[in-house]
């Protein structure tokens, strides 16, 4: 969908009524006579759509919108890589609060909790920062060219710089003291992304080192000196340094002549990379020094600033004949002093203003809600016509409105990311994670965050490449997950035998038996149906099918006594055969197996006319007979069957009891019949007189034998 | 973007895709059914078709697939009145070919709706006659879509005593209350668009185990709407929300009500609207709930294709909507 992937997200904020209305290309004529809608996986949406019924054009077209599209800046692949990615990271996560809770349940103190949980959660959020990039484009000055400003890195995101944001403000804990300098930091890797909407230093730069080869002598060029001073108002030391240091003064041609400007150039460049910093430690070879407590930094600071006045007010300006180079670092000096006017005209988005305030005019600047009084100072500043989508996270964030950080999230970023933020939003804060965990009951008993999961795991149940991992966020959501890994599971086709199995294996994974049992009821009918009854009945079978095994065994006395074909013979025995290793779940099984036996014996008897495979047929059909499990009803069928059995031609079969055995059926049968509810076979009429006569016979034959 | 799929030949009228989204079904304007299958489930790249003949002489209005627990089947409700089930089945080694198992209606009791329902494991078949009588079917036999057994039959009022005047019914529309697996005893909700403003008001049905009959547990209608035609009716899945949610399209718009699922003295349960909606200025064609029941997609007489969703604080409110283009 084109609007990005979080307009179908309920979000709190209500936009005024007016609905996004999106085109649905069809690519048919018009007129169209009448839609038609069905969910597929997730949140794709198929339509089909019919247009009035003519000869000659085509009738319609069915088309399938995903609701959620992601991000428009990260290609389908990339996303994929990132869904996946995120699985462990996050199922570690969940893992780690569990044991967490159930420690806290033992200790009964909060304490170890609230001690070391942003450990973990800063670990996740590493982990998943370095699945939205690699390498940032950072301003680092490179030896081996000595002209080019910027190292060549990946494209940065606005979602990599986006998490890294919500990062700093809420999981890293550690950082807490020095987030005006994280920002810094931040601002830097993520300059270039604000160049979509307006001119940025960044911007400046690249337009610049394009340029740079064709300048004969820099120092002259006032883009030069305007160049460093914006890069100087955001703190880019080492760029700084490293443009300063392409100043003509420095060639060794000019040394002899311009000892005093190139003196100058130097002595700024040193005060540069003195610059003290209010942190920790910067990167491995960045300009500046640090200080971590705030007392040393002052008096750094102190000492930083006084010789930076002491320079301004040296008489070697005078002697410096060079206008630009005097002036321009003048002007560097004047940012380094804190004077508002140059800091604002060398920056260009009120975000880089708002940086270099911390840097050089407000450098003591601590906590959450001067830091925003003084973003509304800087937009007031600089206003901008369009809100860019990471100033307006910055902005939620900085405003501490918790649920205006999720819409932000999910509005720009959708739902990948705001399933995610939820685990850092909720460290940031107690209220955060009440507001975020408590159970709602507009959202139908639910929190925020289970809500989030949830929607991310439609999202991830929209491609048949991710709908696997949707479960370890569905098992993640307490109250509603279980219930849509059900549909998700009971959704998936039992076509093939694959993707049947693996979805009987998930089934297992998450305990859902009456899932598997139902999923192996559809694939086993679905067999059944198509001409694979073996498999149809194995899986019955699996899914403990009661009702429809016994069906299939009714369906099997059905031929009982009928002349069957090879062919249908061998898979009728071997439909009894399956059915038979689990002789519970159908009645009259066991007969079935006895007449399965008789059956065959009479079909080797059929074909050979083997005097022993016949005597085989007799001592299974006595068997049978004598069984009382075997219905009445089969009784003359199955006599019927053997008539060529009595009428033996070598000798009798049947000795003088097993005829009498018989024939004392028979007689039951024929007394039988007088009843109402008797039912009478298939058979000819003259099948009984045909069965008594072979029978007499037999006895008669029996008789003289003995 | 939308992605095309599938394109239909002239006088397609209908369409429906079966439970996992891999075959579609269509019914067109001569009484032909076609089915299409993706070739690849894994990549859903394009359908082929698998089956087309003429079923019947006249126009199919509408096709509606069968639980998968009974096979790959689906009832077609034609024009004149007639709704027939078809099955799809192989014998032995042959190729699978689509069969008639049974047809129900008539020209002067038409099928308008149908919709099935598992409940304590036995297929049940809600049909929605055009006399204003709703016919309860089950199915003897699991394996056997031609056996079946009018189990109720019942016109959709509170009150027993039947409506006076023959009822003429425009459409119906039924909607189950789907429960994973069946085997618990279900419920479906059943709403009329005709002149007898009894039969209108979508009704909850719910079997009473202990009488052995069909009875009304709730209305979902205000006192001030109730002789108002219903367009269509859809019962939300419940992934675990306390309530069950319903959607009920009617002149008056789009509305969502909320079902208790404790009942009073009286076994009915309680409801309450919780919004409605402006709809599409006219009559609404078709709602589908998404699997989580938490978005609700519509189409209707205005051509557009809507979706509606509930914002963080319980609020209902149309979320986006797409418009049709070439």
């Amino acid at each position: 969908m084109a609007g990005g992937e979080g307009a179908l997200v309920p979000v709190p904020s209500e936009n005024g009524g007016s609905v996004a209305v999106y085109p649905l290309h069809h690519g048919l004529n018009p007129p169209i006579a009448r839609l038609a809608i069905s969910w597929s996986r997730g949140n794709s949406l198929r339509v089909s759509v019919f247009r009035p019924p003519s000869e000659d054009q085509v009738g319609g077209k069915v088309v399938e919108v995903k609701l959620s599209n992601g991000d428009q800046e990260i290609t389908d692949a990339q996303w994929r890589r990132i869904e996946y990615g995120s699985v462990s990271p996050f199922a570690m996560l969940q893992s780690r609060r569990s044991s967490f809770s159930s420690l806290l349940k033992v200790s009964k103190s909060p304490s170890p909790y609230h001690l070391d949980w942003w450990e973990y959660v800063i670990e996740y959020s590493k982990d998943i920062s370095s699945l939205l990039g690699g390498r940032k484009l950072s301003p680092n000055p490179i030896i081996e060219e000595p002209k080019a400003i910027f190292k060549k890195g990946e494209e940065p995101t606005c979602l990599k710089a986006a998490w890294e944001l919500m990062e700093i403000f809420y999981a890293d804990k550690q950082s807490q003291a020095w987030l005006p300098e994280r920002l810094v930091d931040w601002l830097a890797d993520y300059d270039s992304l604000f160049s979509s909407t307006q001119r940025t230093i960044h911007s400046k730069l690249v337009d610049f080192q394009k340029d740079l080869v064709n300048i004969q002598v820099i120092e002259d060029d006032p883009r030069y000196w305007e160049v460093l001073s914006s890069a100087l108002a955001v703190g880019w030391l080492d760029i700084v340094v490293k443009v300063l240091r392409l100043h003509g003064s420095y060639q060794l041609d000019q040394l002899s002549n311009r000892e005093i400007e190139n003196g100058l150039v130097e002595a700024v460049a040193v005060l540069i990379s003195k610059m003290p910093r209010l942190r920790p430690e910067s990167a491995v070879g960045k300009l500046g020094e640090c200080f971590k407590s705030k007392p040393e930094f002052s008096k750094a600071w102190e000492k930083w600033r006084a010789q930076i006045t002491k320079l301004d007010c040296s008489a070697f300006w005078i002697q410096c004949d060079n206008h630009q180079t005097r002036e321009g670092l003048k002007g560097m000096l004047q940012i380094m002093l804190g004077n508002i006017d140059s800091i604002h005209m060398a920056t260009c988005h009120w975000i880089e203003l708002y940086v270099s305030h911390f840097l050089y005019i407000r450098p003591f600047t601590m906590g959450i809600e001067s830091m925003y009084n003084l973003v509304l100072k800087c937009i007031q500043m600089k206003p901008v016509s369009n809100t860019h989508r990471l100033t307006g996270l910055l902005i939620a964030i900085l405003e501490e409105n918790t649920e205006v950080v999720l819409a932000e999230c999910s509005k720009e970023y959708g739902p990948w990311m705001v399933a995610h933020a939820v685990e850092l939003l909720s460290a940031g804060s107690e209220q955060a994670e009440i507001l975020l965990y408590d159970e709602r009951d507009n959202l139908g008993g639910i929190s925020i965050g289970e809500l989030y999961r949830l929607i991310y795991a439609q999202v991830l149940s929209s491609h048949s490449l991710t709908w696997q991992i949707a479960p370890i966020y569905l098992t993640s959501c307490m109250k509603q997950g279980m219930g849509l890994l059900e549909i998700l599971l009971y959704r998936q086709s039992v076509r093939h035998n694959e993707s049947l199995l693996k979805n009987i294996e998930l089934c297992r994974l998450y305990g859902l038996n009456h899932i598997s049992s139902n999923i192996m009821k559809v694939a086993g009918v679905y067999d059944w149906k198509h001409g694979r009854k073996g498999s149809g009945v194995y899986w019955l079978q699996q899914a403990d099918d009661a009702n429809r095994l016994h069906r299939i065994a009714q369906q099997l006395f059905d031929s009982v006594g009928k002349s069957i074909s090879d062919e249908s013979f061998k898979q009728w025995e071997g439909v009894i055969e399956l059915l038979g290793s689990d002789s519970k779940s159908a009645g009259g099984l066991e007969f079935l197996h006895k007449y399965r036996d008789f059956k065959r014996f009479l079909q080797q008897v059929t074909s050979g006319k083997s005097t022993e495979a016949a005597r085989q047929a007799v001592d299974s059909l006595i068997l049978l007979m004598k069984n009382p499990s075997t219905p009445q009803r089969f009784w003359l069928p199955l006599l019927y069957d053997s008539l060529k059995l009595f009428n033996w031609q070598d000798c009798p079969l049947l000795n003088v009891s097993e005829t009498n055995l018989l024939l004392n059926k028979l007689q039951e049968l024929s007394l039988a019949r007088l009843r109402p509810d008797f039912k009478e076979s298939s058979l000819p009429p003259e099948a009984l007189g045909c069965v008594r006569l072979a029978l007499a016979t037999n006895l008669g034959r029996a008789i003289l034998d003995e | 973007m939308a992605k095309p799929l599938l394109t239909l030949d002239g006088g397609t009228t209908c369409s429906s895709w079966n439970y996992c989204g891999e075959r579609l079904a269509a019914g067109s304007v001569d009484g032909t059914l076609s089915i299409f299958d993706f070739r690849d489930p894994a990549s859903s790249s394009y359908l082929r078709s698998t089956f087309k003949s003429k079923i019947h002489e006249g126009n199919i209005v509408k096709v509606v697939w069968l639980p998968p627990e009974y096979g790959d089947a689906v009832a077609c409700i034609f024009a004149d009145g007639i709704m027939s089930l078809w099955e799809e089945v192989a014998k032995d080694s042959q190729p699978f070919q689509w069969n008639m198992c049974k047809s129900f209606g008539s020209s002067s009791m038409k099928v308008l709706d149908v919709q099935f329902g598992i409940s304590l494991t036995i297929l049940k078949m809600v049909t929605a006659y055009s006399d204003g009588y709703v016919r309860v079917y089950e199915l003897l036999d699991p394996l056997e879509l031609k056996s079946w057994q009018l189990q109720a039959e019942f016109q959709n009022v509170i009150d027993s005593v039947s409506t006076s005047g023959k009822a003429s019914c425009l459409s119906a529309s039924v909607s189950w209350n789907m429960q994973k697996g069946g085997s618990q005893e279900s419920s479906f909700i059943v709403g009329y668009n005709s002149n007898t403003s009894e039969l209108n008001s979508s009704k909850v049905w719910e079997f009473d185990q202990a009488h052995q009959r069909w009875l009304p547990v709730a209305e979902m209608v205000l006192p001030e709407d109730k002789g108002d035609q219903v367009y269509a009716v859809a019962w939300a899945p419940n992934i675990g929300r306390p309530n069950e949610t319903i959607a009920v399209a009617t002149s008056k718009g789009l509305a969502i009500w909320n079902l208790g699922l404790n009942p009073d003295h009286d076994g009915r349960l309680p409801v309450e609207r919780i919004a409605l909606l402006p709809g599409h200025e006219g009559e609404v064609w078709q709602m589908e709930w998404d699997t989580s029941g938490m978005t609700l997609a519509t189409v209707g007489h205005d051509g557009m294709v809507r979706l509606w969703q509930s914002n963080l604080n319980g609020a209902w409110h149309q979320q986006a909507a797409f418009k049709p283009t070439s």
